[in-house]
């Protein structure tokens, strides 16, 4: 077979292999009906039976990747594009419309996304969230002071959750989600807040994770953060991907984009997108249960 | 429709790539059903310790405290026994009716109470399901043990109210019956819950008739009456005793006012509809694993 002669082989276990994931949301439209007067189906009705003014979004249209341990990857684009839904359908929490995830582990979503539970004291919630994640009793007991310390909570960790400003709040949820080590780490620092001081901590135990990773998932809207840490860069732009490759060369192609786009220059920023678009290679997942056949 | 009818531009190029998939699991996905138990032992400290904080949290703001828990159910007892004992002193029939009264309502107020917050933990912890990746069935399961656990200091003021309050039953060595009657009921319990956590999970409507299906068993369940003085016909006599809470009211009214040995019959009745309820609830539940909290 022709296509056989072309095909790519990965040698040695991917951490995660994204297999032709969409996403597609169905929300309602505020817009008028196109079902027009005929229609005479009592409003109630149609919503009972989910077929009011549905609309369908494409957050992602079909996306593969294979990322080997070791790289970290960056993912950027802009506001709209697809990243944070991309990462959810990563780390598992939305489920894609067509396609899957699979990977070496459970990966494992940074950010302040760890849920609280309002009503139990910001110790009581730093022990359930950490059983949540799989640890046992006697590891949550020795991770507790770090988790604590990493908080910056000192004696407000004894009160309840709902006494908590949000920024405290979210202190608390990337404190619990990093007491993990996880093998597949996702960042999203687009939702990461908080003071000067905590930015600091925070950052500091973020690289700790990251040296420790086997793969990383990197959502910043820094690019120099992307350029530092990143060995391969994803762009995307209206759930489409654009480029994925160098960070170099990917990241300089996004700023020519922006530049163009922020000087009102719509139609040279759309060539730009139609240029990366044309050189993207797409990958498409072969999955193979056994080792390569020699011979 | 407009966004319906965009169409994905096909990429220019496709690269296969041959990935090696052994190692790998789909993200998100459901075990097998043996992989899922053991799952969810491996998540036993993460249920005590929801149900413990959970209890603990309940009563914090009162000066009392823990106290309310037991302090509740007797002035709810003494409620009824003021009402029908001196008041009305109605016995409609019944020997010692008070005590035939408080055991209907407690018992029954602990599998209404436990069914709903069971019905409900998928829901109101859509948070943490998110948030976490735990077998889910790890949050009915916490919500039953901690109605459970609340169960005790109810079942302890009514154990009580029967003794003290005229005509002040005596303690037996048949109140110990009392207690594998009750784990059958949480067991039940258990089931019916993980049967409406999934539904509610899926339609949250039903969390709106749940208080009319609950108040209707109630009063299916002949705790202000018995079946005797108003259901004449055997059969159909028959056929309303298998109701399971009526058995397990009726085996505790048995034990703790009569000190009659509950019949067998009751028994394998409620046995059966606990091991049933249980065994169903758990596989419909894990059926749906990969639904809940996404999307």
């Amino acid at each position: 077979m022709d296509a056989d002669d072309q095909e790519l082989f990965i040698e040695g276990h991917p951490c995660v292999v994204v297999d032709s994931v969409e996403m597609r949301y169905r929300v309602a439209s505020s817009a008028a009906s196109d079902a027009g007067p005929q229609d005479t189906a009592p409003r109630f009705f149609r919503r009972a039976v989910n077929k009011s003014n549905m609309v369908t979004v494409h957050a992602l249209n079909k996306l593969s990747l294979v990322v080997e341990r070791g790289e970290s990857v960056g993912i950027i684009g802009r506001n709209g594009s697809g990243k944070s839904t991309l990462m959810k359908i990563i780390s598992g929490q939305s489920k894609p419309s067509k396609g899957a995830v699979y990977a070496s582990s459970t990966p494992i979503m940074l950010g302040v996304n760890a849920a609280l539970v309002q009503d139990l004291s910001g110790d009581q919630n730093v022990i359930l969230g950490c059983l949540a994640m799989g640890m046992s009793r006697a590891e949550v007991d020795r991770k507790f002071s770090s988790i604590v310390e990493l908080s910056g909570l000192e004696k407000s960790i004894h009160l309840p959750m709902k006494s908590y400003s949000s920024g405290m709040a979210s202190r608390l949820r990337f404190a619990i989600a990093a007491s993990v080590d996880p093998e597949i780490l996702l960042v999203d620092e687009a939702l990461n807040t908080g003071d000067a001081q905590f930015a600091d901590r925070s950052k500091l135990r973020m690289d700790e994770l990251r040296e420790q990773a086997g793969c990383v998932f990197l959502v910043s809207h820094s690019l120099d953060t992307i350029k530092d840490m990143c060995t391969r860069v994803v762009w995307l732009d209206k759930g489409d991907l654009i480029m994925d490759g160098e960070p170099e060369t990917a990241i300089k192609a996004y700023q020519d984009f922006t530049r163009h786009l922020s000087k009102g220059n719509n139609i040279s920023a759309a060539r730009i997108l139609d240029e990366a678009k044309a050189n993207l290679v797409a990958t498409e997942v072969r999955g193979r249960s056994s080792r390569r056949s020699r011979g | 429709m407009s966004a319906d009818s965009a169409i994905d531009p096909e990429p220019v190029a496709v690269q296969p790539l041959s990935v090696d998939m052994r190692r790998l699991t789909r993200v998100g996905s459901r075990p097998s059903f043996l992989d899922y138990l053991v799952r969810l032992w491996d998540f036993r400290q993460f249920m005590f310790y929801d149900a413990r904080a959970r209890i603990q949290s309940g009563t914090r703001r009162d000066r009392l405290g823990s106290a309310w828990l037991l302090l509740n159910p007797v002035f709810n007892g003494l409620t009824y026994f003021l009402i029908f004992g001196l008041l009305l002193n109605t016995s409609r029939g019944i020997e010692n009716f008070v005590g035939y009264l408080v055991v209907g309502i407690f018992v029954f107020q602990y599998s209404s109470g436990a069914i709903t917050s069971g019905a409900r933990s998928i829901r109101n912890n859509k948070s943490v399901v998110q948030a976490f990746n735990f077998p889910r069935a790890a949050l009915p399961i916490g919500a039953n043990l901690r109605e459970l656990l609340r169960a005790v200091p109810l079942i302890l003021a009514m154990l009580l109210i029967v003794v003290l309050l005229p005509p002040g039953e005596e303690i037996t060595w048949l109140w110990i019956l009392v207690v594998p009657a009750i784990l059958l009921q949480a067991l039940f319990n258990l089931g019916v819950g993980l049967i409406l956590a999934r539904i509610i999970a899926r339609v949250h409507d039903v969390t709106h008739l749940l208080p009319f299906a609950l108040r209707a068993w109630m009063y299916g369940s002949a705790i202000f009456f018995s079946y005797d003085r108003f259901v004449t016909h055997p059969q159909i006599l028959a056929i309303i005793k298998l109701n399971p809470l009526f058995n397990v009211i009726d085996i505790v009214r048995n034990c703790v006012l009569y000190a009659t040995v509950p019949q067998w019959q009751s028994w394998a009745i409620l046995a059966a509809w606990a091991l049933g309820a249980l065994g169903l609830g758990l596989v419909y539940f894990w059926k749906g694993e990969e639904s809940y909290g996404r999307g």
